[in-house]
């Protein structure tokens, strides 16, 4: 194990709350997100086994009557995060009713814009923004608009849970945020958060969400993704942020693409989820 | 009102009214007395900041001895060729004054609605070179823990974070631009980076949905204990507040009252404030009339630039001069 991984490794561990989650920084409240992130990354880690359980159980015990997770104990409503939940227990091979009901939350959620008033407003004026709103995809929060992030990790999720010995039809929705995706694609090649276009006017990409939105679209070895993989590549090239270049080589290795070799960055950050997409990213991705 | 709700509008017919074609309810008149509003000429960056804002600061009676100040500037994306974030010398300045006046606490606080990476952001823009231990100053609004608050427009709480609810000042440190949905963001709309995307988001989309302009005014009703520094150097005219064109307006507003200091820098803009759905909300709590208002230092019209407008709020344009 290379120092730049087990040094992260340890910042994992010895940030982990008293709670067994983990917070966006060391010190603060616990959130489903980081402590996702976390979850994946030290799980192969057998130094980690106990860390683990003790987020595990955390996790499991943040999901609602109605099948979703709530994003932290302070907030108590349906959240976006339940697909990470699901990808969780499906990488560990958890297929319990809690994973169902919450494969069935993701299954009844979608963005209000496919709803039919928005469809016939969009009918009307549809050069505010531009997009097809027939595509049924997923919204940060229930009773909003689809968006890539989301979206992307929805179809993660959904995709385990394909390959999973579950029996559920998710094929429909799976093809369908794979079209959503496809379809908000950037002119410059990748993605942003989901508008392309907003009054006439093309708007750029950003390396994170174009990372995320190729990673929505792993797995499906009927689509064409060479262009947009090599605008991922250069976006790795380019960009300054660790976080998108995190992003960006998790969703490279989800594609079994070689990240450029790069000189290991020594971990400065107190930011848990960096430390934890680098792990995953080091580990091959979540393909 | 959001991309959906835009799209609504044009079938019903709101849309009209509201960009001020339509009958609207009266204004009202406001809290009683009158809000002191400075505005000073300032070339470039490069002038002395400090010194306009100590100005502006005595001139609106500012009184920070021994509170929390939570400055919150807008960085929302970075494009090198344009004027989308608040410039880093109006922040830095404004930390300076702040200090100089005894505040016990002076930090900076903001949540990007499109991008994760705050601090990345915040790199790109200049700010952790141009402020000294910028990181150890600064929180991520987006990742921030949170608190709920109940009641906001039509929901039965909101969560926000801790670092704003800590604070006895929060500082709006905007920018001058027009907004192609609500027609100007200002001091208020800037409020919308204080809500949390770790609960909401990256769009903050639960605000669209519920209306920008309510949100606006909602977040102005819930973050009372409040203060405007607006930064219209060099503002942003068009299809703003990101793919605009930058508008070399020369001016610097402040004032505690921020409906005052909106509808100021609206008229400095040529935008008709009465016309603002958002102002129109927050009418109640502040004072949009321009006679409710002391104009200190300058007068509007001694700054008054036009900032263009896209088609569709052309009908916002302020006709007569102030």
């Amino acid at each position: 194990m290379s120092d730049a991984l087990s040094s992260r490794l340890d910042f994992l561990r010895t940030t982990q709350n008293p709670d067994g989650g983990w917070g966006f920084f060391p010190g603060k409240q616990s959130w489903l997100e980081p402590t996702a992130y976390a979850l994946m990354a030290l799980h192969s880690d057998s130094a980690s086994r106990l860390n683990f359980e003790r987020g595990w159980k955390l996790m499991r015990s943040w999901q609602l009557p109605d099948g979703s997770w709530q994003p932290c104990a302070a907030v108590r409503k349906p959240h976006w995060t339940t697909a990470l939940c699901v990808t969780l227990h499906c990488l560990y091979g958890v297929y319990d009713d809690r994973l169902r009901r919450g494969v069935a939350w993701l299954l009844d959620t979608s963005g209000i814009e496919n709803r039919w008033k928005y469809r016939m407003a969009h009918f009307v004026s549809p050069s505010v923004v531009e997009l097809d709103p027939s595509f049924k995809a997923w919204p940060w929060l229930p009773g909003c608009s689809s968006w890539i992030e989301p979206t992307a990790h929805a179809l993660v999720a959904l995709k385990k849970v394909y390959k999973a010995p579950l029996n559920i039809a998710v094929q429909d929705r799976i093809g369908m945020g794979e079209k959503m995706i496809l379809e908000r694609r950037c002119s410059d090649g990748g993605w942003n958060y989901g508008n392309r276009k907003v009054l006439g006017t093309d708007l750029p990409s950003y390396p994170e969400t174009t990372a995320l939105a190729l990673l929505g679209l792993s797995g499906n070895p009927a689509l064409d993704l060479s262009a947009p993989l090599a605008v991922a590549l250069r976006q790795w090239k380019g960009t300054r942020s660790p976080l998108a270049r995190a992003w960006l080589a998790v969703s490279l290795r989800s594609h079994a693409l070689p990240v450029p070799p790069t000189a290991p960055r020594p971990f400065s950050s107190p930011d848990t989820m960096l430390a934890a997409l680098e792990i995953i990213a080091a580990n091959g991705g979540l393909a | 009102m959001n991309r959906r709700g835009f799209l609504q509008a044009g079938i019903a017919g709101i849309g009209a009214a509201h960009l001020g074609c339509g009958s609207q309810t009266p204004l009202p008149t406001g809290p009683p007395g009158r809000s002191a509003v400075a505005i000073f000429k300032a070339a470039s960056y490069s002038v002395d900041l400090l010194d306009l804002m100590r100005r502006g600061a005595a001139l609106c009676g500012l009184d920070v001895k021994g509170k929390r100040v939570l400055l919150k500037p807008n960085l929302v994306e970075f494009a090198s060729n344009t004027a989308i974030n608040t410039n880093v010398a109006v922040i830095a300045a404004a930390l300076e004054l702040f200090r100089g006046l005894g505040a016990a606490e002076v930090l900076i606080g903001e949540g990007p609605g499109h991008r994760r990476d705050a601090i990345g952001m915040a790199e790109e823009a200049d700010y952790r070179a141009g402020i000294e231990k910028f990181d150890s100053l600064f929180t991520d609004l987006n990742r921030d823990d949170v608190s709920a608050h109940r009641g906001f427009a039509d929901l039965p709480e909101i969560y926000l974070p801790n670092t704003a609810w800590r604070a006895d000042l929060i500082v709006s440190l905007a920018k001058m631009k027009t907004h192609h949905w609500a027609g100007a963001t200002l001091s208020m709309k800037n409020f919308f980076g204080l809500v949390p995307g770790s609960v909401y988001g990256w769009p903050k989309n639960q605000l669209h949905q519920l209306g920008i302009d309510r949100s606006i005014a909602e977040l102005q009703r819930v973050f009372p204990r409040s203060f405007a520094i607006v930064d219209g150097i060099v503002g942003m005219e068009g299809n703003g507040p990101i793919q605009g064109v930058p508008k070399q307006s020369g001016v610097l507003v402040m004032g505690g009252d921020l409906v005052a200091v909106d509808s100021t820098c609206c008229r400095i803009m040529g935008i008709d404030p009465e016309r603002l759905e958002y102002l129109r909300l927050t009418a109640e709590r502040g004072h949009l009339r321009v006679e409710q208002i002391d104009q200190r230092a300058e007068s509007i019209a001694a700054v008054r630039t036009d900032f263009a407008l896209i088609e569709s709020l052309k009908v916002l344009r302020l006709l007569k001069q102030t």
